[in-house]
């Protein structure tokens, strides 16, 4: 940047901390200089060395760390009511002067000093025959004068003010200040050291360059323009302090689609566009609608009770609608009119009743198949279902599945693959896609559609077939149907950077807000 | 569906040639197979089988015959069907079975020295089979015997629980029936099938061994086949007679494909079968049907001739007589899942390959739209980011106690509940969306405020007067939270929102647990209650474990979209 830029995005702080450095000829100055010239806060004085150290106009030229002096609270009550060896011997003259006299105990008894200071400073007078202990164990004063006493007092008034530093005493205070020092184990005490960092600060070459054109108060500048300066005009005379504009700003939350719902949305407008209308259907579902009208024998493993989630009350619907309940019925025993022989068991029509938690999209379709349908028709739904699985990675507990069916006749297996290719196309952007076969109780011929990802490459992207006879005829419709399902999530999770289905409703605010996802 | 593993070198055994993985790769369509690991150092294979309806493609000896017909063009044929001769040997079924486990059917195999390999294949096979189809041993059973042991006739009988005593496979001692369904842990996992059963099925021989107790447990003795034998007695006991004879088919075809002679057996029932008081297994149980060609035509989109349908199909394991218009087909003796023409199509398109189909995209015009419901939807969608509310996605399932009792709702108000809950966290369908976006809440504390959050989506809610007892609605639910949160604040949201949707509304005063008394309101339009409004009450903060205020409302989407319509 050129220094004239510079000059321009300077905050008047920095301005006048400049300055500050300019009338020190450009030496080395200590913070607490910096205060005193600038006539600047401590606090603003920091903040702008801050941003010009940040910008390299200041540099640190030295930084020393010096042990000072201070008085405790402890201390400030010596100065009070003087020091536990002065109050001992006072106490003591004025007895005595009283004809009285004092035992250790009667003097802690007085609740003055904690006894641990007494017993020390006891020590202390007995060490330098300021007193002694006579008859009963009775303290008597001398008459010898405790040398301590009037250091300690010295060192106390000295500090009375403001701190010192430490080595400002001679070498004997210094011992005596570090032995009445507040350390680990003895917070009782007098003094505190503490050991401050005192740093002088030099402008750079740059900043010595800047500081030439810097004089304290030199420009009115403002930060923000008013309706007042624009109603009066004074905005022509004010200088617009020039902002660093590459701070990243403030964060805000702005209102947003949830991101897995933006790309259920993008699905779902591909379908529209692609001829498909919506179909919905009911959370809670009978097994006739759920299984039994798709041809799932009553047998079926995948309908026993670790599959599917029954409701607790009530179990039953009242009614399965006719003439759809027996029709079907007929289809699951022997096949009925569909020239099928169908499954050849007794079909239960209490279990058809049974409610179940919809646990595929399919059984949308079932109804939407049962509620005469445009023929041609092509409808999709996007159906919460419900699975009995252990919630992990890969499973939830209630997912989504994009599903639908194609009516007409001109449906076969071709237009069946036609339909998938374009799938592979509008879905996932795929050239190239493979179809093998699969099972489905509900079709025939099935197909797993296996599509080359731009991005993912091959994956499976579905499953499809035509329904069989025994699925539509008994339901009123007698035009061949292609039903098929799309597993979008794995592109999703790919899409928004996860790998715990579990993420996609996730109930973390932070990660739904940063979460994004690049769909197309 | 199974999950099976096999040995590469096994399986090019039972192929007659070799099968490099990608060669094995590309012929896996013709089972419906999925590879799902390979161990190179070991050959080891694991493979998905999809299709339920083919238990014979549930095993090596399976899969390596349905690719070896499709590269030799025709099916084998298997003498032991053809043969006429009356069996030397007779299984004599006992009155009253009928009540309990009516059928049974078996056959020996000899000539072929169980491998180490071949055993595991044979008891894998046991296992996929009487686990899958014969949904966990109650339709179909298997057990495999060394027949050296065993002098015919052997009788399929009923006795009391106390009155037999053998010594079951893996254990030292003798039990009693009774005891084994009570002690020994196979008894223990399927003794339902045979749950308040006065008198047992047991399997002896003119000697009076115990061959086993069907469907729980084999004999120690005679019952545990071990590599290096060479006589075996298949037996298949069940409730379905078609399901226990193409059981008994699948086991004696995969033997015999590994080249053990299989001799039938003579099954005499006391009562009447489907087959008849007397029949020889194994035995073809298919039936010839007749397809009309444009059955096949219409299902796959192509004019096909019924000359190529016949090899496509021969070289699928059917036999096949075509005329011009009609194929009169039959299933191999190991399938029965041939229940209408389309299942023929399928097979024809497997048999020629998927990829042999030229797509055709359909060609009929179609309008696509929303539901009405998707669209108010939408808008609302639009209308809520508009003013600065984030989306919020959420799992439907919840807990009861998250529904209702941290609500401070009645606590017999009614939710839908699941009755097999797996986990109490997800067993009730959601009656509001709320719930739903107080977890969030109570998940977020650190994210910076204020929340402004809102649900679109759908919930249950109980009515016994609905057919189905509850009602799948779709509601919007609006949060926001933020030390300052007030009614006021959240009114304005609804009020603009009820502006821009054209509706009029007013607040009639409500008393619920949840909102704060004298905070909370009823959203009324024309009269009818379309959603309600409120402060929550601090207990309800405290119970979710929230610490600022939240103000919220909740409006049904479903009444909109019929007031548009």
């Amino acid at each position: 940047m050129q220094t004239s830029a510079v000059y321009d995005s300077l905050h008047p702080l920095e301005i006048n901390l400049l300055a500050a450095f300019s009338q020190s000829a450009d030496k080395p100055v200590s913070d607490s200089s910096l205060q005193e010239i600038s006539r600047l806060e401590s606090s603003q004085v920091s903040m702008a060395l801050g941003w010009l150290q940040a910008k390299e106009l200041v540099r640190i030229h030295s930084e020393v760390t010096t042990a000072w002096v201070a008085l405790t609270e402890v201390g400030h009550r010596y100065l009070e009511i003087g020091s536990p060896p002065e109050w001992i011997v006072r106490t003591c003259r004025q007895g005595a002067e009283e004809e009285r006299s004092f035992t250790v105990k009667e003097l802690q008894g007085l609740n003055t000093f904690p006894p641990a200071e007494l017993s020390r400073a006891f020590g202390l007078l007995k060490k330098e025959g300021a007193i002694a202990l006579g008859a009963g164990g009775r303290i008597e004063a001398t008459g010898t004068a405790s040398p301590t006493i009037e250091k300690l007092q010295t060192l106390l008034n000295r500090m009375k003010e403001s701190p010192q530093e430490l080595l400002s005493f001679s070498p004997d205070q210094q011992a005596l200040l570090r032995q009445y020092a507040v350390k680990r184990g003895s917070a009782q005490e007098p003094f505190r050291i503490d050991d401050r960092v005192q740093r002088e600060y030099t402008p750079t070459k740059t900043g010595k360059a800047l500081a030439k054109r810097c004089h304290a108060g030199a420009v009115e500048e403002v930060s923000q323009l008013t309706p007042e300066m624009l109603k009066d005009g004074s905005w022509r005379s004010k200088r617009f302090r020039k902002y660093t504009i590459s701070l990243r700003p403030p964060r805000v939350a702005p209102g947003r689609r949830h991101p897995y719902r933006e790309f259920l949305d993008l699905v779902k407008h591909k379908l529209v566009a692609m001829g498909f209308q919506e179909m919905r259907g009911p959370l809670v579902e009978t097994e006739f609608w759920d299984m039994d009208a798709l041809y799932m024998p009553q047998f079926h493993p995948a309908r026993a009770i670790h599959d599917v989630y029954f409701v607790k009350t009530p179990t039953h619907a009242e009614t399965i609608a006719e003439p759809f309940l027996s029709q079907v019925a007929a289809a699951h025993e022997h096949g009925g009119p569909t020239g099928s022989s169908g499954w050849g068991y007794r079909y239960d029509t209490e279990r058809a009743r049974r409610l179940i938690l919809r646990s595929q999209g399919t059984a949308v379709s079932a109804r939407t198949l049962a509620s005469n349908p445009l023929v041609p028709g092509k409808y999709f739904s996007m159906a919460r279902c419900f699975r009995y699985d252990q919630v992990d990675a890969t499973h939830a507990t209630d997912f989504f599945q994009i599903e639908g069916i194609v009516l007409g006749d001109d449906i076969n297996f071709r237009t069946l693959l036609g339909l998938l290719t374009s799938f592979a196309k509008e879905m996932a952007q795929a050239e190239e896609s493979k179809f093998f076969p699969a099972y489905f109780p509900f079709t025939e011929p099935s197909v797993e559609l296996h599509v080359r990802h731009p991005k993912l490459g091959w994956m499976e992207l579905g499953g499809a077939g035509l329904f069989r006879p025994e699925v539509t005829q008994p339901l009123g419709v007698t035009v061949p149907v292609i039903a098929w399902g799309l597993g979008l999530d794995r592109m999703a999770m790919v899409a928004l950077g996860i790998h715990d289905i579990r993420e996609l409703f996730s109930v973390d605010l932070e990660k739904i807000r940063t979460l994004r996802g690049r769909f197309a | 569906m199974p999950t099976i593993s096999f040995f590469q070198k096994d399986f090019e055994g039972l192929l007659g040639r070799s099968a490099p993985l990608e060669q094995l790769e590309s012929w896996l369509p013709l089972v419906k197979g999925e590879l799902k690991d390979y161990t190179r150092a070991t050959g080891e294979v694991r493979l998905e089988l999809q299709d339920s309806n083919r238990p014979d493609l549930w095993s090596v000896e399976g899969i390596a015959r349905q690719i070896r017909i499709k590269l030799e063009g025709s099916p084998p044929a298997y003498p032991f069907l053809q043969t006429r001769t009356k069996p030397k040997r007779s299984i004599l079924v006992a009155e009253g079975l009928e009540r309990v486990r009516p059928y049974v059917a078996a056959c020996t195999a000899t000539g072929h020295t169980v491998t180490e390999e071949s055993l595991t294949q044979l008891i894998q096979a046991q296992e996929k089979l009487a686990d899958l189809y014969g949904h966990k041993r109650k339709t179909v059973s298997v057990g495999l015997y060394r027949l050296s042991q065993i002098q015919f006739p052997v009788t399929y009988g009923l006795v009391k629980p106390t009155e037999a005593r053998f010594t079951p496979l893996g254990l030292s001692e003798k039990l009693t029936l009774q005891e084994i369904l009570t002690v020994h842990p196979k008894g223990i996992e399927y003794g339902f099938i045979l749950a308040d059963q006065p008198l047992l099925p047991l399997l002896w021989d003119t000697e009076g061994r115990i061959l086993s107790f069907p469907p729980i447990i084999n004999s120690q003795d005679i019952g545990q086949v071990h590599a290096g034998d060479s006589d075996l007695l298949v037996e298949v006991t069940g409730t379905d007679m078609r399901m226990v004879l193409l059981t008994l088919n699948v086991f004696a075809t995969n033997l015999a494909d590994r080249g053990a002679v299989i001799d039938p057996i003579d099954i005499q029932y006391p009562y009447d079968t489907e087959w008849g008081k007397s029949i020889r297994t194994p035995c073809d149980i298919s039936e010839v049907q007749k397809i009309p060609l444009k059955a096949i035509d219409s299902a796959l989109g192509l004019p096909f001739d019924a000359e190529l349908v016949q090899q496509t199909l021969r070289a699928y394991g059917y036999e096949v007589k075509a005329s011009r218009h009609i194929l009169a087909v039959r299933l191999p003796h190991y399938r029965s899942d041939l229940m209408h023409p389309v299942d023929v199509a399928e097979d024809v398109a497997i048999s020629r390959g998927y990829d042999s189909f030229v797509p055709v995209m359909p060609a009929q015009f179609t309008v696509g739209s929303l539901s009405s419901l998707e669209m108010m939807s939408d808008y609302i969608r639009d209308h809520m980011i508009g003013q600065g509310f984030q989306e919020i996605f959420s799992n439907i399932l919840l807990s009861h106690e998250e529904l209702v009792e941290r609500m401070r709702l009645p606590a017999g108000d009614h939710v839908v509940e699941v009755d097999n809950v797996m986990s109490q966290s997800f067993s009730c369908l959601r009656s509001w969306i709320l719930p739903s976006l107080l977890r969030v809440e109570t998940a977020s504390p650190r994210a910076f405020y204020p929340h402004r959050l809102f649900e679109i989506g759908e919930v249950a809610i109980p009515d016994s007067t609905h057919e189905l007892g509850s009602r799948t609605m779709v509601q919007l639910g609006v949060v926001i939270a933020h030390p300052h949160a007030n009614f006021s604040e959240v009114h304005t949201c609804l009020d603009v929102l009820m502006f821009y949707l054209v509706k009029d509304y007013e607040l009639e005063p409500l008393s619920h647990g949840s909102f704060l008394d004298g905070r909370a309101g009823t959203i009324l339009s024309q009269g009818q209650s379309v959603g309600l409004i409120g402060e929550l009450h601090p207990e309800v903060l405290e119970n979710w474990g929230i610490s600022v205020p939240i103000s919220v409302f909740e409006l049904d989407v479903d009444w909109l979209c019929s007031e548009s319509s």
